[in-house]
């Protein structure tokens, strides 16, 4: 039932921008909630690998004195990962194309983070 | 974290030609070599102490590892080198870990002791080329044998502290840690 909920938040953020490529609620210990994700990704990779991502970003943003991590921001030439979290016990990760505008993005997965965050 | 010791033991024997028959000649002689074993380890230690990188672990507890060491060695000809003896060495090989000794000590110890072991058997059984050639090769086995479970057991805790130090670093908790391994095995 939550995990419909989740879902939806997530087909919903998809939604808001065709930037978005693939989305997910991941479990701080990095075990994969609910996601929207294309059939060539590995769930658990992604899943295990956005934690970890953000585990290590909150340890930097500590270490080199940068507050609160607000999110992680990867960029490939093939497109963008974005982390935050989602309340203190999940991880909302996002897949954007390379062309996408973040500032919309952004603003979007804040939203979806927050509605995350309540729903767990 | 639990460990197959009987797996160990038939790994570190079929390297170190630790056979039952060397087995049973060690345990023959070791009437013989014991009482001497003292003197070896004696000895040992005086030679540590004159390695400025090795004298700085002996500080104020040299004669408990004597008396450690000499147990140790009168192992050697006591037997049985089963998966007890194999966990016992293990045991050895994880206290050195914790207490920071570099891991080329254990190699460079051994060969300090085979050295005075030799120096022992010939003067012993030296009249007997044969016989003397057979019970070197047994004493080479078994502390073959011995560094080998040692260097595994060194290997595994090193790996094992340096997991704890990358986890308390990345900020990662086992669990984490755990699934992101296992999401990376080959499916």
């Amino acid at each position: 039932m939550r995990s419909d909920m989740l879902v939806s938040v997530l087909s919903d953020l998809s939604g808001t921008s065709a930037d978005i490529e693939a989305a997910g609620v991941i479990s701080t210990d990095g075990l994969m909630m609910a996601s929207v994700l294309p059939n060539s990704m590995d769930e658990d990779r992604v899943g295990a690998m956005s934690a970890a991502m953000l585990s290590l970003g909150d340890r930097t943003a500590q270490e080199l004195v940068r507050g609160e991590l607000e999110q992680v921001l990867i960029k490939g030439d093939s497109g963008y990962v974005l982390m935050t979290y989602a309340g203190k016990e999940a991880v909302l990760t996002v897949m954007a194309k390379p062309n996408a505008k973040l500032g919309l993005i952004f603003l979007d997965v804040k939203r979806a983070a927050g509605s995350i965050a309540e729903l767990l | 974290m639990s460990h197959d010791f009987d797996k160990l033991t038939h790994y570190a024997k079929s390297f170190s030609e630790l056979t039952p028959e060397r087995e049973a000649l060690l345990i023959k002689v070791g009437e013989q070599i014991k009482p001497k074993l003292a003197g070896i380890t004696e000895d040992f230690y005086q030679h540590l102490l004159t390695i400025p990188q090795a004298s700085t672990f002996l500080g104020g507890r040299i004669e408990s590892l004597k008396k450690t060491h000499t147990l140790w060695m009168e192992g050697l000809f006591s037997g049985p080198f089963d998966k007890t003896y194999t966990e016992h060495m293990y045991k050895v090989g994880d206290v050195h870990v914790k207490v920071n000794l570099p891991v080329e000590f254990m190699a460079g110890a051994m060969t300090l002791i085979n050295q005075r072991l030799i120096g022992l058997i010939v003067e012993t059984y030296g009249h007997d080329k044969e016989y003397c050639a057979q019970v070197l090769v047994a004493i080479n086995a078994v502390t073959g044998m011995s560094l080998l479970v040692m260097q595994q057991s060194y290997q595994a805790a090193s790996l094992a502290e340096e997991l704890e130090k990358f986890l308390k670093i990345s900020g990662m908790s086992r669990v984490l840690f755990t699934n992101l391994a296992n999401a990376y095995k080959d499916k």
